[in-house]
């Protein structure tokens, strides 16, 4: 079996499939160690209880209502229940926690949260998660196709049986058969121009399953980090508001006391985006931003737990925390939506798995919570690992057809012939940019249709779009082009389902013309899928409840 | 202006950014200097700015790069000479002083095209070293193990690692002698004999005091210099020493030529230098260029061994051995090696602070002791 993208999802994965015994490998357009997850900075949620009394059904309940109840409540309860247990694996495998007095896994208070549940390793937590995964998957051997660029599903009787890839090193299409494969890829902020994702994130895996006739659920669920540097979108992160710090406006004032009178800045992700999007919009912002104080913190605090912050805010904004407020501004951060699957990562597809950000479980819903993302990826990973060795080791046969590898080698040839045509990077900023203005924190029915026809004509564009580098060896000219197509499947998408979804739930905040949430037509998902003349369909899933009935959500 | 006009506009002030880059053609084996002058915002780091030559100029220009913000490590390279990540050097500061930087591929790695290199020999050598925690135990534990925060703090730094291969492209050792294991590799190292959790200590520097571990670092600090992390390399190297000769094991002529260094400062305030060959060597080998020695004694380059020369300030020396030997990890253990460790124990860890770094020894639990299993809060 393979597994897609090497992150905390693919890698927890791997591991978790040999462990049940099967033959798996990894394949990643990046060295694991590189992939985003080890960009994630504030924390992993479990209810741990090291530093308050708390229980998983508390943090399902903080899930499910920071979903907007969009979540899948079966699902979010298994994440829920699972979390302790997957934290204290990935500490008995070494993960560097920051620790509690007690010596146990210290645990912060994190927007949305009833209780101080984020596990967390100074603001690094990621980073200590990607590399303690990689040493268990050195320590097994497993083994893993470095920079390897999964292009295609390979689908055969009607089941997944590999991926076609693009050997980055020394060139040329190659195709791996297997029994299983999970697809681990990660999100897709790379839609838009300021954004806290890497440029690797690309939304691959969720393109490749839509090619093959795999529903996309709740594409239109993009979530905006409240706290990200211009210009780039670089993540400032949560910890920060987590360990005590202010978001002020121009007039120094902290505004959420109008907006979240109650939790603050530990409000939810889309509150405080919204809010701050409403006070920049208002003329109560500088130049574009709104300022996040950490100096009432103090300078120990601040080098102990918040020093990557430091770090990233000399570095990308010339400001030392320390002494200065950080002007930060939402930026595109988080797909809630991505591959339907259920709890074990299975997709509609046999042999097709999804896990992590480009999943959707859905455990999110319409908003994530800060340090779920971690948790999921951990949680789900396992699960979707161990489910697709299950059907590995109970089924036998693997085939690709000849035919399959000739038609992707002759699509590929057409695009490297090509003398004549566009380079990619004015596609690629324009529908960053339109995104940004279209589809961004607040959304607008006529912004929608325009940015529909603005993505159309892009991906008309697209079809000329010319590849400088006709070589084979490090050709990232051709990866990155066929990354650009990924991401226009994926906007088509988006603003599909955005339109659709005429209320304000979660992320998708439409306040000119639906500012109510509409449970009695909205509380379900939305599905696309591409038909065989590539257009988008959409279609609906019901919301999958247990016990908790949706309430009015303030904070 | 709100988030979408400015983000839409693009009003930065732009900057001229010239520079030159090394290409390296594959298939050819050529390689070319060539020129690239551009408009940039003037917010863009290097790595900015060869996104727009890629964009703009040249869609054959190959480079690594993925999250932007020096924490996957994917872009070290060259900068007149020097490794650092392209995502990190900010363009400002050399524009405004005229400068036109060279950029190249990473030292040390083979060159796989333009600033890619092969990544291949830098985590055998990362895999070289057993990097996975081995608890003493293969059961998985209920809940976490109980160990302080100031057990932790000290792989602190070793923790921080990225991987980018920036030390490694500028050790001087790996350049004589390619089969060091060389400093990331040995950050690592110590990231896992650090560890209180860790059981194979011992094993694991026994390892590393093989030959091309540990004590064929030439202690040139490039490591420390280079790293964009402030993971400093060469202190774990000299923690991965001083943990070998606390442990015993010391048949290396590194470890022993350190020892005898010790020896010497603290029983006559001098290098004993006529005793250094044998002490470190062996009496065969030192037997061997025994002509040498007499041939500097002659020239009065050694003090005759006997009576021993010892210095004035001698009790000095010895108090000065006793503390460090006191300080533990933080003085004769090894951390403190060069100035900068010096000067940064001065400032941030002052005596009793609390903080810092603590040792092995410091941890309030045996070192993988299996995990205390029950509610949490009781243990």
């Amino acid at each position: 079996m393979l597994v897609v993208g090497a992150g905390c999802a693919g890698m927890r994965a791997a591991i978790e499939a040999l462990d049940e015994g099967a033959d798996v490998a990894l394949l990643s357009k990046i060295h694991p160690v590189r992939s985003h997850s080890g960009a994630a900075e504030g924390g992993i949620n479990a209810a741990l209880g090291n530093a308050s009394e708390d229980d998983p059904e508390k943090h399902a309940f903080d899930t499910v209502k920071g979903s907007d109840y969009l979540g899948d409540q079966d699902s979010i309860q298994v994440l829920c229940d699972e979390a302790p247990d997957d934290v204290y694996q990935l500490e008995n495998w070494g993960a560097v926690f920051s620790r509690t007095d007690e010596g146990r896994i210290a645990q912060r208070p994190f927007g949305a949260a009833g209780e101080p549940r984020t596990a967390y390793a100074a603001d690094i937590t990621g980073h200590v998660l990607v590399h303690v995964l990689y040493e268990q998957v050195m320590k097994r051997d497993i083994p893993t196709y470095e920079e390897f660029f999964a292009w295609k599903l390979v689908i055969h009787e009607d089941r997944c049986q590999g991926v076609i890839a693009w050997d980055l090193l020394n060139g040329g299409l190659k195709t791996i058969g297997a029994k299983t494969v999970i697809l681990a890829t990660g999100g897709a902020g790379r839609l838009y121009t300021g954004t806290t994702n890497a440029y690797a994130c690309t939304g691959d895996g969720m393109s490749m399953a839509l090619h093959v006739g795999v529903p996309l659920k709740d594409m239109e669920m993009m979530q905006f980090h409240p706290t990200t540097l211009a210009p780039t979108g670089i993540l400032i992160t949560e910890g920060c508001r987590g360990e005590g710090a202010y978001l002020l406006n121009s007039e120094g004032d902290r505004f959420l006391k109008r907006y979240a009178p109650n939790a603050m800045e530990l409000a939810s992700r889309d509150v405080i985006s919204r809010a701050e999007q409403t006070e920049i919009d208002e003329g109560r912002g500088i130049d574009g931003n709104v300022l996040l104080d950490l100096r009432h913190l103090g300078a120990d605090k601040i080098n102990d737990r918040l020093h990557g912050t430091r770090e990233l805010s000399l570095t990308y904004a010339g400001v030392d925390p320390i002494n200065e407020p950080i002007p930060v501004r939402p930026g595109a951060h988080y797909h809630m939506g991505g591959v339907d699957t259920d709890v074990d990562g299975l997709t509609s597809m046999t042999g097709l798995y999804a896990a992590g950000e480009c999943a959707c479980i859905s455990v999110h819903g319409a908003n994530r919570l800060g340090g779920n993302a971690l948790m999921e990826t951990i949680t789900f990973g396992k699960r979707a690992g161990r489910a697709a060795a299950e059907w590995a080791l109970t089924h036998t046969t693997v085939s690709v057809p000849p035919s399959v590898e000739a038609d992707s080698e002759r699509e590929l040839r057409a695009l490297l012939d090509r003398t004549d045509g566009e380079r990619p990077w004015a596609i690629r900023d324009e529908l960053a940019l339109t995104m940004h203005e279209n589809f961004g924190v607040f959304r607008r029915e006529e912004q929608m249709l325009e940015q529909g026809r603005i993505v159309e004509g892009l991906r008309e564009r697209y079809k000329r779009v010319l590849v400088d580098d006709k070589g084979d060896i490090f050709n990232s000219d051709l990866t990155q082009a066929l990354e650009l197509g990924f991401l226009l499947d994926l906007a088509e998408c988006m603003i599909v389902a955005g339109l659709a979804r005429k209320e304000s739930r979660g992320a998708h905040a439409r306040p000119h013309d639906y500012p109510d949430r509409d449970d009695a037509n909205f509380l379900r998902h939305t599905m696309t899928t591409i038909d065989s003349g590539g257009r988008v369909q959409l279609d609906w899933k019901p919301v999958t409840m247990t016990k908790w009935q949706p309430q009015e959500r303030k904070y | 202006m709100s988030l979408t006009e400015s983000l839409v506009r693009s009003e930065y002030a732009t900057m001229t950014v010239a520079l030159k880059i090394w290409r390296f053609d594959a298939a050819t084996g050529e390689r070319e200097l060539r020129d690239y002058e551009l408009e940039a915002p003037e917010w863009a780091c290097l790595l900015d700015v060869l996104d727009l030559i890629k964009d703009k100029v040249d869609g054959t220009l190959a480079y690594r790069k993925s999250c932007r913000m020096m924490i996957c490590g994917s872009c070290g390279m060259r900068m007149d000479g020097r490794a650092v990540l392209a995502c990190k050097e900010r363009m400002k500061p050399i524009v405004d002083r005229g400068h036109v930087p060279v950029i190249s591929a990473m030292g040390n790695l083979p060159i796989v095209r333009d600033l890619v290199v092969d990544m291949g020999p830098f985590w055998n050598k990362i895999k070289a070293v057993k990097p996975w925690l081995d608890p003493g135990y293969d059961e998985v534990a209920e809940k976490e193990r109980i160990v302080s925060q100031q057990a932790m703090n000290v792989i602190h730094k070793e923790a921080l690692c990225i991987m980018c291969g920036c030390c490694v492209s500028e050790c001087n050792s790996m350049e004589s002698d390619p089969d060091f294991l060389g400093p990331a590799a040995l950050a690592k190292g110590f990231r896992m004999v650090g560890d209180p959790r860790d059981q194979a200590e011992v094993e694991r520097l026994n390892d590393l005091n093989e030959e091309h571990g540990i004590w064929d670092c030439t202690r040139c600090y490039f490591c420390n210099e280079r790293c964009p992390k402030g993971v400093d390399p060469r202190d774990a190297i000299a923690k991965l020493g001083a943990e070998s000769v606390k442990q015993g094991i010391d048949h290396d002529m590194g470890a022993k030529h350190a020892k005898w260094f010790v020896t010497s400062a603290k029983t006559t305030g001098w290098l004993r230098e006529t005793e250094l060959v044998p002490k470190t060597q062996g009496v065969v080998s030192a037997i061997k260029e025994a002509k040498f020695a007499l041939k500097l004694l002659r020239r009065g380059k050694v003090p005759l061994p006997f009576p021993p020369h010892v210095a004035e300030g001698v009790e000095e020396s010895r108090a000065l051995y006793d503390l460090v030997k006191t300080q533990d990890r933080r003085g004769a253990l090894g951390i403190v090696q060069g100035e900068r460790a010096l000067a940064k124990i001065d400032q941030e860890h002052p005596e009793g602070s609390g903080s810092g770094w603590g040792s092995r020894a410091q941890a309030d639990i045996t070192p993988g002791e299996r995990p205390t299993r029950g509610k949490g809060g009781e243990a």
